[in-house]
């Protein structure tokens, strides 16, 4: 089953699925208005150092295709598929935007998620919709960051300026000089962000470890460009630019940090210069200095967590990536759906929780006290007792009951035979009765209970599986022009009471509208309060088969706002 | 080509792992030698090899063979199984010492490591009109079953209720439930008309009760001739 994120929450990929091999599918809409769906990797530092790694519209996949865009398929938006195992190292986080091309803004999206699917099921499905953002003109969705492993994150979080304000915050624009210019951009973009680009974005879904600021305020003050190695083992020797590798608090050690010195002249700042993660970085006094190649790219804007990994030097040990696959430099074509498995070296044997009632656990029947209980999508649990009242199911029907519940033939009556066999609107029902719960479910159709109070409903009578003896119920006759057996015929149901509906595959509910249509063959239920009016327009079908007439009846429905109708994806 | 991304299969973690809802992918090895429905293999990789009719299964499931053949193949060899049943939904259980009775038609995998037995459902096999057949399974290793539909699991509970079970929606239960045939026979259903629900499994004592939500029990891997 997927796991529902919100907002904040996130969790390793390697609980959500062993594959490494994801699919990414990012669903959002608006009326109107279209969206840019992109996903940038980015490095440690929060920037897009390498411009490659901005997947969008117009660059589909990264150098070595570890990141592809996919394009809209499936009900998504935009689709992506992302194989962890192939991103290099130097890519530390890919986030997932949208952004809104054109006028409008955010709070106008309707319902919309990002979703993982990996081996063949989706594993996770983080859902949002407009009444979380405002005037936002761009939202992050959801991050894939590593630390110590892959992780995922929803993020849900506005962003004021479009698409370049976002490529601006990312360092996007300068990545080419980046040593020099990417202060620019971070500071000059700053006042038109939602968020401080400091991270404040970010930070709070992540949980920036507060130890960062420590050492940074006794560090800040004296703007050296070459700090002593001595005081404190965070900032001396870091400065090395493309890692805003803080080492963390007891962590690495300083001799570990030294990585490769002087890549760009002089000395910097270390990392740890915001005075906090998740504050707009203020000016510095060091920050001004010439030769000081990259000082912004280097604040912890997600708080430089212990572990965190960084170009250069030996991956945390969490990180457990064979280096085969995937550097910039070598665009190996990957096999289309990752690698093959071939022979797997020492099958694990019986690893794990065992036993038949774990493998089972997620099939169990779920408790509640109410009369009719969905269990799953395709069955449902009736208690009967509760309050005595028999049920009426269709022959055949249950499949497993406890307790003292009587099963016996519920015959139409005469009059009612006479007329179920004019209209075809007859069932085949058993009444149940006695104290127990009984499942009900026939031929994995898809069951949906439907309580009325007061209200009616029109069924037709295959798609019944059961209802309440309390109910009513009445065949009701919709006449036309046009129809093959001169009118077609539907049961009403009416009172206080539940009404099992069964249909093929995943139905439609749709409002009425003043120009709501139904192909009669696949309508299965609708509001007793709308009217039908019968549509038909002979016209010969081009695959017409023998023995079809070729007409279609196609059922207009009117009604006030409220009314509803019931069409499954199968033609009866 | 690369909107098929997601269906990869995901690295191997067990011996047996459920590939989508309807897909069971299985890691092959030599010495570890699977039994499965025969006709249920869709794919594989590697180096495996099937026997069709293994002595092991006409030993130990001699009355359960038709004319047809036996009803599961040996396959053994080096490499990824998938089998599956018509989309029916797989459910993979590691049996870990514990025992399970499987209905015939819903046993889709099991390691040939297992104990295992056949036998005729007492009491019921003269009604049911195709012969119910189950196969009990105990021991260390796993065993894939199939289910027409997303299944449920029932606590059989104890004492003196017993749970009915319409029998062509039964997919496993515990060995150790006592079961009975029952014909819910009444005056009035006598007199041409039934309930539909004429025979029933009657199951009592601790232990669980998986059922499909549906009555289709055709034999869908076995129509094929």
């Amino acid at each position: 089953m997927a796991r529902e994120f919100q907002r904040g929450h996130k969790a390793k990929i390697s609980d959500l699925t062993a594959g490494t091999d994801l699919y990414v599918g990012v669903q959002i809409g608006a009326p109107g208005l279209t969206f840019d769906i992109s996903c940038f990797g980015l490095d440690a530092n929060e920037q897009l150092s390498d411009d490659r790694y901005f997947v969008f519209f117009n660059q589909p996949k990264s150098p070595e295709e570890s990141i592809q865009i996919l394009g809209a398929q499936a009900g998504d938006t935009e689709s992506f598929r992302i194989t962890l195992d192939r991103i290099p190292q130097q890519i530390q986080k890919l986030s997932f935007t949208a952004t809104l091309d054109g006028a409008g803004q955010m709070s106008q999206v309707g319902p919309g998620y990002l979703r993982i699917v990996a081996g063949g099921e989706e594993v996770a499905r983080y859902a949002f919709d407009g009444s979380e953002f405002t005037t936002e003109r761009a939202v992050m969705l959801g991050d894939f960051y590593l630390k110590d492993v892959w992780r995922f994150a929803a993020v849900g979080q506005g962003f004021d300026g479009g698409l370049d304000a976002l490529l601006k915050n990312f360092g996007g624009e300068v990545a080419e000089e980046e040593p020099a210019a990417a202060p620019q951009p971070q500071s000059g973009g700053a006042p038109g962000f939602a968020p401080p680009p400091g991270g404040a974005a970010p930070a709070p879904s992540f949980g920036a470890p507060a130890a960062e600021p420590a050492p940074a305020p006794s560090f800040g003050a004296p703007a050296q460009p070459a700090p002593a190695p001595a005081p404190a083992p965070a900032p001396a020797p870091v400065a090395q630019p493309p890692h805003g590798f803080a080492p963390p608090p007891g962590g690495a050690t300083p001799p570990q940090a030294p990585a490769p010195p002087n890549v760009h002249g002089a000395p910097t700042i270390a990392a740890p210069l915001a005075p906090a993660p998740g504050q707009a970085p203020p000016m510095p006094p060091g920050y001004g200095q010439p030769g000081q190649p990259a000082p912004a790219p280097q604040q912890p804007q997600f708080g430089q967590v212990p572990g965190q990994t960084q170009p250069g030097q030996a991956p945390p040990p969490g990180y457990g990536q064979p280096p085969q696959a995937g550097f910039p430099g070598q665009p190996g074509a990957p096999s289309p759906y990752g690698q093959p498995q071939g022979v797997p070296q020492g099958v694990p044997q019986g690893g794990g929780p065992g036993g038949v009632a774990v493998a089972l656990q997620k099939y169990r029947e779920v408790p509640t006290g109410q009369r009719w209980t969905q269990q799953n999508e395709q069955l449902v649990r009736v208690d009967l007792g509760a309050d005595g009242s028999p049920v009426l199911a269709r022959q055949g029907s249950m499949v497993l009951y406890q307790g003292k519940v009587d099963f016996s033939y519920k015959g139409a009556g005469f009059a009612g035979r006479i007329v179920g066999n004019a209209t075809g609107q007859e069932m085949q029902l058993m009444r149940c009765t006695g104290r127990g719960q009984v499942f009900l479910a026939e031929n994995e159709a898809h069951l949906h209970p439907i309580e009325l109070q007061g209200d009616a409903i029109c069924v037709s009578a295959e798609n019944v599986l059961a209802y309440d003896e309390s109910l009513q119920h009445e065949v009701r006759r919709i006449e036309g022009h046009g129809i093959p057996g001169g009118a077609l015929f539907t049961m009403q149901f009416q009172g206080t009471g539940t009404v099992i509906v069964k249909t093929k595959g995943t139905p439609v509910v749709l409002p009425v509208t003043p120009t709501t249509f139904a192909d009669a063959n696949s309508i299965v239920a609708w509001s007793a309060a709308s009217q039908v009016i019968i549509s038909s327009q002979v016209r010969l079908r081009r695959q017409a088969f023998p023995g079809h007439s070729g007409e279609t009846v196609n059922l207009q429905f009117r009604g006030a706002p409220g009314n509803f109708i019931v069409v499954q994806p199968y033609e009866i | 080509m690369n909107q098929l991304a997601g269906f990869a299969p995901t690295p191997v973690a067990a011996r047996m792992e459920n590939h989508g809802r309807s897909m069971v992918k299985i890691a092959m090895q030599s010495g570890q030698d699977l039994f499965a429905r025969t006709g249920s293999m869709v794919a594989y990789e590697g180096f495996v090899q099937y026997e069709p009719n293994p002595p092991a299964v006409r030993q130990i499931a001699g009355q359960w063979i038709t004319g047809e053949g036996t009803p599961l193949m040996k396959a053994s060899g080096d490499g990824m199984l998938y089998l599956a049943d018509y989309g029916a939904d797989v459910v993979v259980i590691n049996l870990n010492g514990e025992a399970l009775s499987v209905n015939g038609t819903n046993l889709l995998a099991f390691d040939a490591s297992l104990q295992w037995g056949v036998e005729r459902v007492k009491g019921l096999a003269k009604f049911a009109g195709q012969g119910l057949w189950n196969v009990k399974v105990s021991g260390q290793g796993w065993v894939a079953l199939t289910s027409r539909g997303a299944p449920i699991v029932v606590d059989c509970g104890s004492g003196e209720d017993e749970t009915y079970v319409d029998p062509d929606a039964l997919v496993a239960w515990s060995p150790n439930l006592k079961v009975k045939g029952k014909r819910s026979f009444k005056a009035s259903s006598m007199i041409g008309r039934g309930s539909g629900e004429a025979y029933q499994m009657a199951f009592s004592g601790q232990g669980i009760v998986v059922v499909q939500p549906s009555e289709d029990s055709t034999d869908r891997l076995r129509i094929r001739s």
